[in-house]
């Protein structure tokens, strides 16, 4: 937790984590510290949850800052207000730490516009899979109460990139964060990472006086313990990714529908490649195609879709997993983006949302870098060489 | 000549010999049909050229991964023939794609079948269509819903195609004895002349399509009644699609919904600040992203007349809302102020491209 | 008990070479109507995506109104034929929800027809009144 202060204002928890963090937003509308605050709420089906932008004060206490699912990526609906610019009104967002990650890099992709944002991330235990909370939202919520107020945070039913999650606090380019304190001292620590967060202490009149070191070691220790789980599953998805077969294997239900490409909030594009025409091939190239190898599936090149989509949008991924809960035949997509974006990620030195100053890798060049494509080039020209 | 053709080996097994022969003799260049993949019961469309690989192909069974009527409109003009097999609602979406200018039938050889309904995905997916199959065929041949397939599939009633080149009969019929195949076209008959098998004039239509006609329409007023007691007002609307996530996944799987870049996704909804702002300030909260209700009624809108009931939107729908089924109740009711069918007549022109000089006088 | 009325917000769509001239007629011969409507002119009735009425709808407009030349005199020949068949349609999917059609109105109104404007104006202004306020007004989970 490179970077973080060594001071927060301790808020005690007063009647359950949810009511003590929705009366502080209650208040911060009140005094008119932010016009709006968008935070997520249970929606009139009551089996599913929105992000609301809110006005009114009282509004804000029929939300939750957690909720157990998260159906639409929070950058994604940040995105939608912020696109075009800045607009007039101050508003607050708080989020979940891979929608603030998702958040700076839509921001690097200029998708939006944060000056007058002012990005909140909470400490997060994971979401619950969307089609489980769905079809029985009485035990999701059971479930979801139970992991984010229990002691322990390594519970086996939220998703599976949850589970590996190793980024799941304290976010380096989130302006305020809300860290969750359990055991003895049950509670929430306000952290200022910015100017935008000091300004919200200063408003609320509130002075980071309490050190955050225990609360900061509970968090170090976890993540350790995510780190080792992370590269564990990673191994085993190799088996899923790696090699024709296996991939073949894994995407072999794809119905080519595109939800994970809709859900994902890296994937902005208006018009992706793989929905346009210049992908749909022509009568002539179908059939040329089907005749070599005898025949051919429909719809036409999904792995090519998965693998494009893996090509565009990897260094940016931040293992939200949407992809997987949309995907209406269960096929792990997240699990195997993330694997591959892991990699991606590593080659360059690269954590996407860690920081807004981090250019996205594929924006900018060093010119020494990636030796090992540099020796492949090396090579061929020494074999070019020899043969004269 | 003789409008029917009997083979006699299991209804899927005499297709599929039919299929190899126009394959063999090369009255096609290939056949378009539902095969196994070889891995662990994934199923596809395929394109086969290759008549081995026509061993894999599983043309009757009651999977719809895609609507195969949005595969074929992918075909552009080509001087190859296609024996294309597929479900009666696959056909008229094709048909009412045609009419958009978005496909043509004269490279292929449509072969349907009268229809007991698709398997919703969980039903069909990872070894569960397998389970369900032995049940599903008993059902269509007692002339019965059977309990796993879709939702609009129960309350369908135009399970007999209209407008295909030729027709396998399986409601009422037991699949493993018999295959019956009606020619209807002349392009049908000339493609079949030469296969070995019983010929005769078509027999007498079944009893059991019209007691399973009649269960389906009781099923489409019930459902539709359902549908109706819940959305009743803006606020029954707002619960219904309130969990939708905005991913149009819907739209996508769609046949009808062709549009390369929708109205939804371009620009019109691509909002300044300030406009969100405005509408922010005259509320108490506003959901983001904005005009999730206006998308589903919007599409309604643009193209619920045409709407043929297969049940896509529905399994792909990441939020479980029964799409399908609202959109084939408000289809059923806009496409009924014209008359209309969708892909009941290649020739009737979409509703909303035409119009009558005296008709609905009481507007304006 | 005093009745709490509303003043109506309703949203128009005037085809330039008939029903937007007709307004502008109302207005140069000083017939009073009420000042509810809010004018949009389109070259022609049939421009109106169904979109927009829903936009205008769901943005809180308590009525919409598509103004159009009298069937035969369109300008372009059809197309308010076709804006008809779009309306009905709109028509059918509101009512299909439950949704009070009565907001949605098609009005043919000729140049000339500035009296027609100003009646059309205020019996959609007083039916309104009596529908009450856009319940999307208040709608959080549009």
């Amino acid at each position: 937790m490179k970077g973080i202060a060594g001071k927060g204002v301790f808020l005690p928890e007063k009647e359950g984590i949810n009511k003590s963090i929705l009366g502080f937003l209650k208040t911060l509308l009140e005094k008119y510290v932010f016009d709006g605050i968008m935070v997520p709420m249970r929606v009139p089906a009551k089996n599913s949850y929105a992000w609301v932008l809110v006005r009114e004060p009282s509004l804000i206490m029929k939300a939750s800052p957690l909720a157990p699912v998260m159906p639409v990526q929070g950058a994604k609906a940040l995105k939608s207000l912020t696109r075009k610019g800045k607009g007039t009104l101050n508003f607050a967002v708080l989020m979940r730490p891979c929608e603030i990650r998702a958040s700076i890099e839509l921001t690097k992709l200029n998708q939006i516009h944060p000056e007058k944002i002012t990005l909140m991330s909470i400490d997060c235990p994971g979401a619950l899979p969307l089609s489980d909370y769905i079809q029985n939202p009485e035990e999701g919520e059971k479930r979801f109460e139970a992991l984010f107020t229990g002691e322990s945070w390594s519970d086996e039913t939220s998703k599976p990139v949850c589970q590996i999650c190793d980024q799941f606090s304290w976010q380096p380019a989130s302006d305020l964060h809300f860290g969750l304190m359990r055991g003895q001292k049950k509670g929430i620590f306000l952290i200022s990472n910015s100017e935008k967060g000091q300004r919200v202490l200063n408003e609320m009149k509130l002075q980071a006086s309490e050190s955050v070191s225990e609360w900061k070691k509970s968090i170090e220790d976890l993540t350790k313990k995510r780190q080792k789980k992370r590269e564990k599953r990673f191994e085993e998805v190799q088996t899923m990714a790696k090699g024709f077969e296996p991939l073949l294997e894994t995407f072999a239900a794809c119905i080519g529908c595109h939800n994970c490409q809709s859900a994902c909030p890296i994937c902005y594009c208006r018009q992706c490649y793989f929905n346009s025409t210049i992908s749909r091939p022509d009568s002539d190239f179908i059939f040329q195609k089907a005749e070599v190898r005898g025949g051919i599936s429909f719809p036409m090149d999904r792995i090519f879709f998965h693998v494009g989509r893996m090509t565009h949008m990897s260094l940016s991924c931040v293992s939200c997993g949407l992809c997987s809960d949309a995907c209406p035949v269960s096929i792990p997509v997240a699990e195997v983006f993330s694997y591959v974006a892991d990699q991606t990620q590593r080659t360059f030195e690269y954590r996407a949302g860690e920081s807004g100053e981090d250019a996205i890798p594929i924006t900018r060049y060093r010119m020494e870098e990636i030796q090992g494509v540099q020796n492949i080039v090396h090579q061929a020209e020494g074999a070019m060489s020899k043969d004269g | 000549m003789a409008n029917q053709l009997t083979i006699k080996k299991s209804s899927e097994q005499g297709l599929i010999d039919f299929l190899t022969f126009l394959l063999e003799t090369r009255k096609i260049s290939a056949v378009f049909t539902l095969r196994e993949t070889g891995k662990e019961g994934v199923f596809d469309y395929g394109l086969i050229t290759d008549v081995q690989m026509l061993k894999q192909a599983i043309p009757l069974h009651p999977f719809m991964p895609v609507n195969a009527g949005q595969e074929l409109s992918r075909f552009k003009a080509m001087k190859k023939q296609v024996a294309a097999v597929i479900r009666p609602c696959e056909l008229r979406g094709f048909i009412e794609l045609i009419k958009r200018v978005q496909g043509t039938p004269d490279h292929f050889l449509l072969i349907s079948y009268t229809c007991g309904g698709a398997l919703r995905f969980a039903s069909s997916l990872h070894g569960k269509g397998d389970t369900n199959l032995p049940g599903y065929w008993k059902a269509v041949e007692k002339g019965e819903n059977y309990k796993e397939i879709r939702p609009t599939c129960k309350a369908c009633e135009y399970f007999v195609p209209m407008n295909a080149d030729a027709t396998v009969s399986l409601v009422g019929k037991n699949h493993e004895d018999e295959c019956v195949l009606e020619l209807h076209t002349e392009k049908a008959k000339e493609m079949a002349a030469g296969f070995k098998g019983e010929y005769s004039e078509e027999g007498t239509k079944s009893q059991i399509v019209d007691t399973l006609l009649e269960k389906r329409k009781a099923e489409k007023t019930r459902l539709f009644q359902e549908i109706g007691s819940v959305m009743k007002d803006l606020g029954g609307v707002v619960e219904v699609f309130s969990r939708c996530v905005g991913c149009h996944g819907c739209s996508r799987v769609c046949p009808m919904c062709h549009c390369i870049l929708c109205d939804f996704e371009s620009h019109l909804f691509d909002h300044e600040a300030s406009v969100i702002e405005k509408e922010f300030s005259r509320k108490e909260g506003m959901r983001l992203p904005t005009d999730t209700i206006l998308f589903q009624l919007g599409r309604m809108n643009h193209m619920s007349f045409s709407c043929v009931g297969c049940g896509m939107c529905t399994e792909v729908c990441p939020a479980d809302i029964p799409v399908a089924s609202i959109f084939m109740k408000t289809g059923s009711e806009t496409a009924q102020l014209f008359d209309y069918i969708p892909g009941r007549d290649i020739d009737e022109p979409v509703p909303v491209t035409v119009y009558k000089e005296e008709e609905l006088s009481k507007l304006g | 008990m005093t009745e709490k009325t509303f003043t109506p917000r309703i949203i128009s769509f005037l085809c330039k070479w008939c029903s937007y001239s007709g307004a502008d007629l109302a207005g140069t011969s000083r017939l009073k109507y009420p000042p509810t409507i809010l004018p949009i002119r389109v070259m022609c009735s049939s421009r109106v995506n169904p979109i927009f009425v829903l936009k205008s709808f769901f943005s809180g407009a308590d009525g919409v109104l598509i103004g159009g030349c009298h069937p035969g005199d369109c300008h372009y020949q059809s197309g308010n034929y076709h804006t008809r068949r779009r309306v009905a349609i709109l028509h059918k999917i509101f009512d299909s929800f439950g949704l009070e059609t009565k907001r949605i109105r098609l009005a043919w109104i000729s140049a000339s027809e500035g009296v027609k404007f100003a009646r059309v104006s205020s019996e959609f202004t007083e039916e309104l009144v009596g529908l009450g306020e856009n319940p999307a007004k208040k709608e959080i989970f549009l």
